[in-house]
């Protein structure tokens, strides 16, 4: 009884607060990712997340958010690059004929015909109705088939023994495990992923992630305001993550 | 005579397993307090508890990954929340270490337990994790990344 009266109070601050700060004090400067779901609602097709890159303001060298999504979800390795898990890495291209040097974060692209899906003998790797493509570790099996399909190689598969993961992210041996937009955070409300929200600290803003289905969302209206493409578009995967600026 | 010892053994039978791993006010580990031990029951009646919480997290399991449902009460994450022991330094013990809640049950029945091969044994939750209320969703964005995400401490547990 106590609990849930202070529980109720401590709502009723929040909220009025929020209501206040949303009237008189917070500009609205940026616009919003999304509308967040109740937690006891099911995920559906009317919300698709996606991220849109813009290469030219990546800066060659900063690894925010590769070191974001370490954090957020207890990534840490082995000292040991050639199989540590890596949901996110930075790319270097360098244009063949004009010899110009870009760098980009390359993560799970999350496409929406995906081909680690078709390949796996379990359903384990799977495509959420708003567009996250993950693996549910419960029935994976570690086939790694769903590595070699993915043409973007942005999966990872699990080596060894772990013992310090976060709560928000379930990780373990033998099973593979890739980007998935963050999904404990936004499934809780978060506006924004791990390495989006570290892009924006350092000040670059190079990632930008929100709610396609939304026209006034981040993303839709980065990718209203700039061209932007999908990587590899011959196999027309329909991924959500797309690249403004080369 | 053997009429009294069948009564006896029913007896013992059908006290002592409620006695002894009921939630009255009980040490919930050997080691340690947790919050548990100081609530009345669980999520669920105690019986129901002992024989089910197996289905529930199961259940609970799949809405989670495949449906993005969040819900507190049968979530793994929650049972470890407030099972948890901590010792006279206040640090967590994990979940499944000997003497802990998890352990004592599961080695006394022979049943080994596959969940902390990958789930957190202690709450360890990501500096980022967003508190559920959604309070936040009202709120306009300011430019300052930090607005967007409102960090929280989980305090209290939640029914
Ligand atoms: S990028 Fe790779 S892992 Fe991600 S959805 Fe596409 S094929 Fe699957
Ligand atoms: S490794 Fe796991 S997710 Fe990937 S194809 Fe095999 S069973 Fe599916
Ligand atoms: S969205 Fe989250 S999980 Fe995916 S790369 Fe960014 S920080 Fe990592």
């Amino acid at each position: 009884m106590k609990d849930s009266a202070r529980l109720t109070r401590r709502e009723f601050m929040v909220k009025s607060f929020t209501a206040i700060s949303t009237v008189y004090i917070i500009p609205d400067l940026i616009p919003k990712a999304v509308a967040s779901k109740p937690l006891d609602a099911e995920v559906s097709a009317k919300t698709e997340w996606a991220i849109n890159v813009d290469v030219t303001k990546c800066v060659d060298g900063c690894t925010a958010c590769v070191d974001a999504c370490v954090d957020e979800n207890g990534l840490y390795g082995f000292d040991r690059p050639e199989t540590d898990s890596q949901w996110i890495r930075k790319l270097q291209i360098k244009d063949i004929r004009t010899e110009q040097v870009t760098t980009l974060p390359m993560m799970c692209q999350h496409c929406e015909n995906p081909p680690c899906v078709d390949v796996c003998p379990t359903g384990a790797s799977f495509r959420r109705e708003d567009g996250i493509v993950m693996v549910n570790q419960h029935t994976c099996i570690g086939c790694r088939y769903c590595m070699m399909a993915c043409p973007f190689k942005a999966r990872s598969f699990v080596h060894e023994n772990l013992t310090e993961q976060v709560t928000s992210s379930p990780r373990g041996k033998g099973c593979v495990e890739s980007c998935n937009l963050c999904v404990n955070r936004i499934d809780h409300g978060s506006e924004t992923t791990a390495c989006e929200e570290a892009c924006m600290k350092e000040g670059h803003n190079a990632i930008t992630f929100g709610d396609l289905a939304n026209p006034d969302s981040r993303v839709s209206l980065a990718i209203k305001t700039k061209p932007s493409r999908r990587l590899r578009e011959d196999l027309k995967l329909k991924q959500r993550v797309t690249y403004s600026g080369f | 005579m053997p009429q009294l010892t069948k009564i006896l053994a029913i007896a013992i039978m059908v006290f002592i397993p409620i006695s002894s791993y009921s939630h009255d006010n009980e040490k919930h580990s050997l080691i340690g307090e947790s919050k548990a031990d100081k609530l009345d029951q669980c999520v669920e009646p105690t019986e129901v508890m002992q024989k089910k919480h197996f289905e529930f997290l199961y259940h609970q399991r799949d809405n989670t990954v495949e449906k993005g449902i969040r819900t507190k009460n049968h979530s793994l994450a929650n049972c470890i929340d407030c099972h948890v022991s901590h010792d006279e330094k206040g640090e967590a013990i994990p979940v499944n270490a000997e003497g802990q809640f998890c352990q004592t049950c599961h080695v006394k029945t022979a049943v080994n337990i596959d969940c902390f091969t990958c789930h957190a044994t202690v709450p360890r939750d990501s500096a980022s994790k967003i508190k559920s209320t959604g309070y936040n969703k009202n709120i306009h964005i300011e430019s300052a990344a930090h607005n967007l995400v409102k960090y929280y401490k989980e305090n209290e547990y939640e029914r």
